[in-house]
């Protein structure tokens, strides 16, 4: 190697590109993404590894499959404008929780809003409540375009993920024609966490750890990154156990120390519960891996304005990589998202997401 | 590597539990010798990229609701237990979930949706009382049995019901794995029809005692029979319903017992607490697609 290159050290003093030649290239080859809420206060990119942590039910799965609504939805489609980006999503399921439905039900609403508010913009006053059957079949043949750009895989051990996801690119490109996977999704990372940190390395070369089988998992997801960029988002639910005190460990432990002003202790208390049930689990090549991380949080709270006025839960979203000081509030009702708008006020205004374009009121 | 990935899976579920004995998990052992024949070629992986628009055509034409023959508990879960999907109830003792389970057996018999298979852990299943149900449903709706006399009826609606008393996590195992293999070769059940509804009563109590304390392999079981059960549910279309009870969560308030590693397991989790008399239900989240926020009835 020290004889070819010492043929011309001069070329390699040349120049590959500038560096706006090169910023225009990756930006026109991986260009911004815009999520929904509550994902899109940090720039993401293809490449980017967005962790989304949170106890059970804050609403994970939840922000993936407006994502993947997101990311199937075509830009714009017979005239309307979805704002989408119209490429594929790959969805490994590790939790085996996926509900087809559930998704379904999150791309219709978005298929009618959008339609609605087209029509509202033309000003079509007579198709207000009646829909036409065109305009159902139109609807139709778009569900339909975006459910094949869906794909779909279900793991029950580490194995087996390992193995989908090294066979995900040749699989993919049969079942979608167009430029390819652009999210990779992964719904809970730590499923399988118990099973792998049980199981000892009994025999020599057959033995798999936990250490191990995330450095494969890793390895595959660069090697899949490499050959196709996307942007991957994994959900990750707490583990406790061992180690960890949990609500009732810490409940035994602090109340000796209940002091005359509980609402202070109480406050800390949840806190700490809160830190303690956040801590990191994964092996540090996993965590190296991770470019992003969101911690989500849920509450029971009162949502004033919306009509029926019933208690909701609260979701609080926290951007943990890269640190934003803000926190941003929202709820979910009816598979919509509802925005706390003004956080700094008395009371918080309840805004529903509904498209991208009102988006930038936000 | 996917040979030595499934021998490493095979073999970790092979070792010794907690309690030191060495038992053999035979379904493992045989994803280990599949996964050992299939070394070479990637594309046989067991498993398959599925598209949206296959995946809902498969849930609406292979995946029915079972309905579990009592109103409020079927409106709550939108109609009834879903195939492929894993329902937890759960509650104080004598609240109900014992009935809810014999009548979910019942209705599925009377109405001739396939087999019923009881796991029953602590000897509360009540054949009388399963008469009792069966006779108290209207039997203008049974069609198939129409010239049979009363008694006929009552012993083939029963006949589809099959009891088996599992005591300990192990003892489960091996049913879970029998099941699994005799679905696997289709062999024909009771009668020539499939096995529709598995009810497990009081998994947490083949559960509750592995989990607690330092070892991890009592929480790596729990995963396990969870993945096997959530697996079966999904490749044979059945309808699994589970019963858990409470523990105390401090304060004197009360909370569904296995922790916080099991509420992610279930699909639908339903709490259910009686009142002298009086059946009060309230449903709590992890439903997909109904309201995510509780509701009573």
């Amino acid at each position: 190697m020290a004889g070819e290159a010492g043929r011309d050290p001069r070329a390699w003093l040349a120049v590959d590109e500038t560096a706006a030649a090169f910023l225009s290239r990756s930006l026109s080859s991986r260009p911004p993404i815009t999520l929904p809420p509550p994902l899109h206060r940090a720039p993401l990119r293809p490449g980017n590894v967005v962790e989304i942590a949170g106890p059970s039910n804050s609403g994970k799965s939840h922000l993936l499959l407006t994502a993947a609504v997101q990311c199937i939805l075509p830009k714009e489609w017979e005239g309307i404008y979805f704002g989408g980006l119209g490429r594929a999503v790959m969805y490994l399921d590790l939790d085996c929780r996926f509900d087809v439905l559930r998704l379904a039900q999150i791309l219709r609403n978005r298929i009618a809003e959008g339609c609605r508010s087209a029509h509202l913009r033309n000003g079509d006053p007579e198709n207000d409540g009646t829909k036409d059957e065109f305009q159902c079949s139109l609807e139709n043949t778009l569900f339909s375009d975006c459910m094949q750009r869906f794909l779909y895989a279900r793991c029950c051990n580490s194995p087996e993920f390992i193995a989908a996801l090294k066979t995900v690119q040749s699989q993919s490109r049969r079942e979608v024609s167009s430029a390819g996977i652009y999210f990779v999704m992964i719904d809970s990372i730590g499923a399988f966490y118990w099973i792998d940190r049980g199981s000892q390395p009994a025999r020599e070369n057959k033995g798999r750890t936990l250490q191990s089988i995330t450095e494969s998992v890793v390895h595959e997801l660069r090697k899949l990154l490499q050959l196709q960029p996307a942007l991957v988002l994994v959900t990750k639910a707490p583990i406790y156990g061992e180690g960890t005190t949990t609500a009732n460990d810490f409940n035994r432990i602090s109340s000796k120390y209940i002091l005359a002003d509980s609402t202070g202790l109480g406050y800390s208390r949840q806190e700490e519960e809160r830190t303690l049930s956040n801590r990191e689990y994964m092996p540090s090549i996993w965590q190296s891996f991770v470019t992003h991380r969101i911690n989500l949080q849920v509450e029971e709270a009162e949502v004033p304005s919306v009509p029926e006025s019933k208690v909701l839960p609260v979701h609080t979203s926290e951007w943990v990589q890269p640190y934003l000081k803000t926190k941003e509030k929202f709820s979910i009702m009816d598979v919509r998202l509802w925005m706390v708008l003004a956080l700094s006020s008395e009371l918080p205004i309840w805004h529903p997401v509904m498209s991208m374009s009102n988006l930038t009121e936000l | 590597m996917a040979a030595a990935g499934g021998g490493g899976g095979g073999g970790g579920r092979a070792t010794t539990s907690g309690c030191g004995l060495k038992r053999r998990y035979a379904p493992h052992d045989q994803e280990e010798e599949t996964m050992n024949q299939d070394q070479s070629s990637k594309e046989d992986w067991c498993g398959r990229l599925w598209n949206g628009m296959d995946l809902l055509k498969d849930v609406t034409e292979n995946k029915h609701v079972l309905p579990t023959g009592l109103e409020g508990i079927d409106t709550l879960l939108g109609g009834g237990l879903c195939q492929g999907q894993l329902t937890e109830v759960t509650g104080p003792s004598s609240s109900g979930k014992t009935q809810v389970c014999l009548h979910s057996a019942s209705h599925a018999a009377v109405k001739h949706m396939g087999v019923v298979m009881y796991l029953d852990t602590s000897n509360s299943f009540s054949p009388s009382r399963i008469a009792t149900i069966i006779d108290g449903t209207n039997d203008l709706s049974d069609q198939r049995g129409f010239d049979l006399p009363h008694k006929e009826r009552l012993k083939t609606m029963m006949r589809s019901i099959v009891c088996k008393s599992v005591f300990d996590i192990f003892g489960m195992f091996e049913v879970l794995h029998q099941l699994e293999v005799s679905l696997l070769n289709d062999k024909v059940k009771s009668g020539g029809r499939k096995i529709c509804l598995l009810i497990i009563d009081s998994i947490s109590s083949l559960l509750a005692p592995i989990i607690g304390g330092k070892y991890p392999q009592g929480r790596s079981m729990m995963i396990s029979v969870a993945m096997i059960l959530k697996k079966l549910a999904y490749k044979h279309n059945l309808s699994v319903l589970v019963t858990n009870h409470m523990v105390s969560a401090g304060n004197g308030a009360v909370k569904p017992a296995l922790g916080e590693s099991w509420k992610a397991v279930p699909h639908v989790r339903l709490v259910i607490s009686r009142e002298h008399g009086s059946n009060i239900c309230t449903a709590t989240v992890l439903k997909h697609t109904l309201l995510v926020f509780p509701l009573a009835i």
